[in-house]
């Protein structure tokens, strides 16, 4: 493992279907990340990923990389760029940045169509 | 005010005096369990044994199944309905996420947006957990960006379990604001 090392890519669409399940699952109900007329009455192209999604995604990225014995230290400062939307691809990308004795920093970006959308800081101890 | 709105309504004044205090304290309505988590990994298409598989939690030097690190913020929202909310009517307006800067903070603007979340972990969530987070408003900085003027409140929310121990530390900044007048625009 050494800097500039990338992590293995996660591709996953966003439907409609998949925001209702993620909003069901992960209680935030804000009804733009569940409802195109109102997304687009906030000046969305459509319905949108929310924060916790994006974050369980990034997890789910450093659980894949790590394995079951790695921890997870944090996950974050996450700024989202732009929506991230039905009918979009999402693709998360993970690039080690750093290496320290106890922990591995490394940034992740989520991309589709609309280019770099998220960009996210995470630690984990391997 | 007559226009439509997102947030509660008050003076800087009013915002500055919060500042340092706690603005919210929420208990999650149900302890971790092992159907939560299952439709939470479900949409994500995330398939981890620490989650779903008692020895391979066990054998990663857990003493239970653990709850994905993330999944903390779902444990930090409250109920969207209770027995005493009674019964509603058509057209009622639908529950938002409670954010307690937002919504509980008094502020002279009437938009919002996250500009930065971050989360760090401490203890593991085991099933069978019973979730608190605490929110706290760290700061607030008023500032003008091309969206209007308004300010950065800066939350940190303290998610703990039953016994105390801190499982994790979210911080989420928000940009509260009016957009320039004659502009229309929304959170």
């Amino acid at each position: 493992m050494k800097v500039g090392d990338t992590l293995p890519e996660i591709s996953i669409p966003i439907t409609l279907h998949r925001l209702v399940m993620e909003a069901g699952a992960n209680r935030d109900l804000s009804m733009i990340h569940h409802d195109t007329k109102i997304a687009q009455a906030t000046g969305a192209p459509d319905a949108y990923a929310n924060t916790f999604f994006l974050m369980g995604l990034f997890e789910r990225q450093l659980r894949e990389f790590i394995g079951l014995k790695g921890r997870i230290k944090k996950i974050g400062p996450m700024q989202m760029k732009t929506f991230n939307c039905v009918g979009d691809v999402l693709v998360v990308k993970g690039t080690i940045t750093a290496i320290a004795e106890d922990k591995i920093l490394i940034e992740q970006t989520i991309e589709s169509d609309r280019g770099v959308t998220t960009i996210c800081q995470s630690q984990i101890h391997p | 005010m007559s226009e439509p709105s997102w947030g509660k309504w008050g003076t800087w004044e009013d915002a500055e005096s919060f500042v340092g205090k706690t603005v919210g304290v929420t208990r999650s309505p149900d302890a971790v369990e092992l159907g939560a988590i299952r439709r939470w990994l479900e949409p994500k298409e995330f398939d981890c044994a620490l989650h779903t598989d008692l020895s391979a939690a066990k054998a990663a030097g857990y003493r239970d199944i653990i709850a994905p690190n993330t999944m903390a913020f779902t444990y930090g929202i409250g109920p969207y309905w209770a027995p005493e909310d009674g019964l509603s009517k058509p057209g009622y307006e639908p529950r938002q996420i409670s954010i307690p800067v937002i919504f509980d903070v008094p502020a002279p603007c009437k938009l919002s947006f996250a500009t930065s979340v971050e989360i760090e972990f401490f203890d593991p969530i085991y099933v069978g957990d019973q979730i608190t987070c605490t929110s706290k408003l760290i700061s607030l900085l008023k500032k003008e960006l091309r969206v209007g003027a308004g300010a950065f409140f800066k939350q940190e929310d303290t998610y703990t379990n039953q016994d105390g121990g801190v499982v994790a530390i979210a911080h989420l900044d928000i940009f509260r604001f009016n957009p320039p007048e004659g502009k229309k625009s929304a959170s």
